[in-house]
């Protein structure tokens, strides 16, 4: 699964350590999602969403 | 608590431990090391809910969930089949079954032989916990836990 949060990160200028916290994870994490070597809990992915404004789908695409 | 005192207390009550085990030798008496493993263990349990400074999420759990479960996947069919052997040797003399080739011509009834399957418990629980510690790094690696920052 790709997903596009580096690219909505850079648009709000903010440092995977930052979005983490908003987040309430590790930055490990974030790291780990924009890599796709993690894929994250559909709860965690509303989060992410959510946190941006847009729709999982705009995030998150699946392949 | 910090993480480095939740260390510092596991090895004191490792050693803590280690007196129990031989004060249980010295008086004859397992229950002693029995109940204070028990206690030692909980003790620990409880610290570990207490430690402040480790942030944990659904990554990192999902990396000890998956380990545990590889190790626990091993290691029942290990136990199993070590304990299978065991019970060959147990049944086979009372019971009249032939011995098979190779074991011990003797069984040792007169020696704490049950304690010696201690000992051999102990040593795969040891093994396990390396088994453990590998599917963790496994696991870890896989799930991007020493990767790089891009930023």
């Amino acid at each position: 699964m790709k997903n596009r949060i580096k690219v909505y990160r850079a648009m709000r200028d903010l440092t995977q350590e930052a979005l983490a916290q908003e987040l309430k994870v590790t930055r490990q994490t974030i790291l780990a999602i924009e890599k796709g070597k993690y894929d994250p809990s559909l709860e965690l992915a509303f989060k992410i969403a959510r946190f941006f404004g847009v729709s999982i789908e705009d995030i998150f695409l699946y392949e | 608590m910090k993480q480095n005192t939740f260390y510092l207390l596991a090895g004191i009550t490792g050693l803590v431990e280690v007196g129990l085990f031989w004060l249980s030798v010295d008086l004859h008496n397992p229950l002693i090391i029995t109940a204070g493993f028990i206690m030692g263990v909980g003790l620990l349990y409880v610290a570990r809910l207490m430690i402040t400074d480790v942030a944990e999420d659904e990554r990192s759990r999902l990396i000890t969930q998956k380990a545990g479960f590889r190790t626990l996947e091993v290691f029942w069919v290990i136990f199993f089949a070590v304990s299978l052997g065991t019970a060959v040797i147990g049944f086979s003399t009372p019971l009249g079954i032939p011995r098979p080739r190779g074991f011990p011509r003797e069984f040792p009834r007169d020696q704490p032989y049950l304690g010696y399957f201690g000992i051999l418990q102990m040593v795969l629980l040891c093994c396990i916990a390396f088994l453990y510690i590998a599917f963790r790094v496994y696991y870890a690696r896989k799930y991007g836990e020493w990767d790089t920052d891009e930023e």
